[in-house]
């Protein structure tokens, strides 16, 4: 069994003969402690549960190991060690050694989970079990994330969307004496309208997919700037499918709205008028 | 510099459909700017005024940690007799934190149930009811509004808990009376939250030991105020690690606010860069289409930089009337965004991710000033490079 030691107050290196003292045991440092503290796989380092390196035991490095991504805990540094549970016991005094903070279950059958943590705490009042596949506090966080997001990504559609409209506007209003010939030489409304229409689409769908692309370009210059920033494994940003079907759904009638509302402001007008007679 | 303004605004008022959609997109841009900038340092600001609100100035845990995650303090007793000789001190609280059912109640979620010294300040305002008495039987026990509403309880109803402190074995149910209703310190707001004697809690988890979470210090301002006070705790006990607010705060800025931070920091850069981006093509459209004009204009005697003075107006002016109405706009938006946020479990009650400041609105204005000059440079250089002849030629021609 491993256990995190959240009791890492202290790492004293040592570089003295320890033939006297009994053998070190073994410890896993994470990657992060190895490279802030300079350490090496091999090396004896002695740990204490407490500021003063009152009591403190010797290790020995036996591996690095990158901790688990945790996004509940991405700020924080991960300096951790993991030992043996008696090791663990021994050094922190503070706890009996029958005493744990936590125990992970593995079931044979894992759609039995819930049954099985229901039971845990029926028949041992003291004690919380929880399935690790039910939705708990974490869930809920990134789900409130995700509506945040997604409130700032409806906020950005709308300004980009009226400044859309603004150029649209312009850009139809540029051409106002070609539509108005074409009127006057037989074209309807609704084929005038319709190329709006089209030319619009054409100019969103290309944007949505412009954008979707630099997105996935910008994809790891983002998470390796915060893998960086945080010194995790964690990924912060991921282009899926999903995610680039909702861009190009919200983006691509935003342009088609926007084409409609352009072409209209033009064709209402009479085309004799538009063209000064 | 006036007339060039003026002469902007009637170029814009011309066109009245195009400036009102310009600064429209503008407004949303800058209000989304305005929000960024008031996340970027609202929790904190809004963590800073929680903590000084709670009156303690002073935090000691056993561990590293900012929050209660290590080991408990031991002998809290003689340790407390100690602090309170301390000059820099003025008063201390203990603070155990337990898990707790309602008997006869299953529920799924459980309550926190803090055990302190009810003779020192308490990290409560009492709502309803009386100040707790440590001596009176059954054990008394302030709750929380939302405890009282989930279990339907008054000041006087009755009540037993049955600890969740860890152990196999159950200790005895508590038999307690609800003394008070009253608002935690950084509650939740769906948090099911009680507190009574330190005692009653070593009771209800069966504990021999003499044991608190951290201890929370009032300092005394005559003596040296929250510095002296941790400095003191840290000599006397150099093992229990003591946090000033300020360095609380100083260390939730650099790691446990630091999301929000980068994420506003981010989102800043990317909406100003696309601002300025949206209004440089409006500009460099609506210049192209007075091509013509400008180069009347000039032919009849305007100066180049009178030109360019005119272009770089017209460009403060969309964001100018944008960014003031980013302002409010962006405040109402704010309280969507803060609900929103605020809807995460376990932040507390008075907790707000947007903050309002005067440095957040002093940032917004300089970087919509810095955001007007660079969206004109590209259209200014367009009409300061204009061929006057050529372009009234072409004009005559088309």
């Amino acid at each position: 069994m491993r256990r995190t030691a959240s009791f890492l107050a202290v790492v004293l290196l040592t570089w003295t003969a320890l033939a006297a003292a009994p053998a070190p045991a073994d410890v896993l440092v994470s990657r992060q402690l190895l490279e802030r503290e300079h350490l090496a796989v091999g090396q004896t380092v002695e740990l204490s549960s407490d500021a003063a390196g009152t009591a403190a035991r010797p290790f020995r490095i036996v591996g690095v190991y990158e901790p688990t991504p945790d996004p509940m805990r991405f700020a924080q540094e991960r300096l951790e060690v993991r030992v043996h549970l008696p090791d663990a016991a021994a050094l922190e005094d503070r706890l009996p050694s029958s005493s744990l903070t936590s125990i992970n279950v593995e079931l044979r059958d894992r759609e039995d989970a819930a049954g099985f943590a229901s039971d845990v705490e029926r028949r041992l009042p003291g004690l919380t079990a929880k399935s690790t596949a039910a939705p708990d506090e974490r869930t809920s966080t990134f789900a409130v994330l995700d509506r945040f997001h997604l409130a700032i990504a409806m906020v950005t559609v709308f300004g980009s969307g009226a400044f859309l409209l603004a150029l649209m506007v312009m850009l139809v209003d540029e051409r106002r004496e070609t539509v108005a010939t074409l009127r006057l030489i037989g074209l309807t409304k609704q084929r005038l309208i319709a190329q709006v229409l089209v030319e619009g689409a054409l100019i969103a769908v290309a944007g949505a997919a412009f954008g979707v692309l630099f997105a996935r370009a910008a994809e790891p210059v983002f998470n390796r700037f915060f893998q960086w920033r945080y010194d995790t494994a964690l990924v912060f940003v991921r282009v899926t499918p999903a995610i680039a079907l909702r861009c190009v759904a919200l983006a691509v009638p935003v342009g088609l709205a926007a084409s409609a509302i352009a072409g209209w402001t033009i064709l209402r007008r009479r085309a004799l008028l538009t063209v000064g007679r | 510099m006036r007339r060039a303004l003026a002469f902007a605004w009637l170029r814009l008022r011309r066109e009245p459909g195009r400036m009102l959609l310009g600064v429209i997109g503008v407004t949303a841009i800058g209000a989304l700017l305005f929000d960024m900038l008031l996340l970027s340092n609202g929790l904190l600001v809004s963590f800073r005024e929680r903590l000084d609100r709670s009156g303690f100035d002073v935090r000691v845990i056993a561990s590293e940690s900012a929050v209660i995650a290590g080991p408990p303090i031991d002998h809290v007793s003689a340790k407390l007799t100690e602090l309170g000789r301390k000059p820099s001190i003025a008063a201390v609280q203990r603070v155990r934190v337990a898990s707790a059912d309602v008997a006869d109640h299953p529920s799924t979620r459980h309550l926190a149930v803090a055990g302190v010294d009810l003779g020192a300040p308490v990290p409560w305002t009492l709502l309803e009811g009386a100040p707790p008495n440590a001596q009176a039987s059954p054990a008394p026990l302030v709750i929380n509004r939302n405890f009282a509403r989930t279990f339907h309880l008054t000041v006087g109803s009755p009540v037993v808990l049955n600890g969740r402190c860890g152990d196999a074995s159950r200790p005895l149910p508590l038999d307690a009376t609800v003394a008070g209703v009253a608002e935690f310190q950084n509650d939740a707001a769906d948090a099911l939250t009680a507190a009574t004697s330190s005692q009653a809690v070593a009771a209800l988890c069966g504990e021999r030991g003499d044991l608190a979470d951290m201890l929370l210090v009032q300092s005394n301002p005559a003596a040296g105020g929250p510095d002296a006070a941790a400095a003191a705790i840290r000599a006397a006990f150099p093992a229990l690690h003591a946090l000033t607010n300020e360095q609380i705060v100083e260390r939730f800025s650099r790691v446990e606010f630091s999301y929000f931070r980068q994420l506003s920091s981010v989102l800043t850069t990317v909406t100003l860069f696309f601002g300025l981006l949206l209004i440089t093509v409006l500009l460099t459209v609506s210049v192209n289409q007075q091509l013509g004009e400008i180069a009347a204009l000039r032919a009849l005697g305007l100066s180049r930089a009178r030109v360019m003075a005119g272009v770089l107006c017209e460009s403060a002016l969309f964001i100018g009337l944008g960014g003031i109405a980013a302002v409010p706009i962006g405040g109402l938006l704010s309280r969507w965004l803060d609900a929103i946020l605020r809807s995460m479990p376990g932040i507390p009650a008075d907790a707000r991710f947007f903050v309002f400041t005067l440095h957040a609105l002093e940032v917004h204005a300089a970087l919509l000033v810095i955001g007007a000059v660079l969206a004109a440079v590209y259209p200014m250089r367009l009409v300061a490079t204009l061929p006057i002849a050529a372009t009234l030629r072409r004009e005559v021609v088309s």
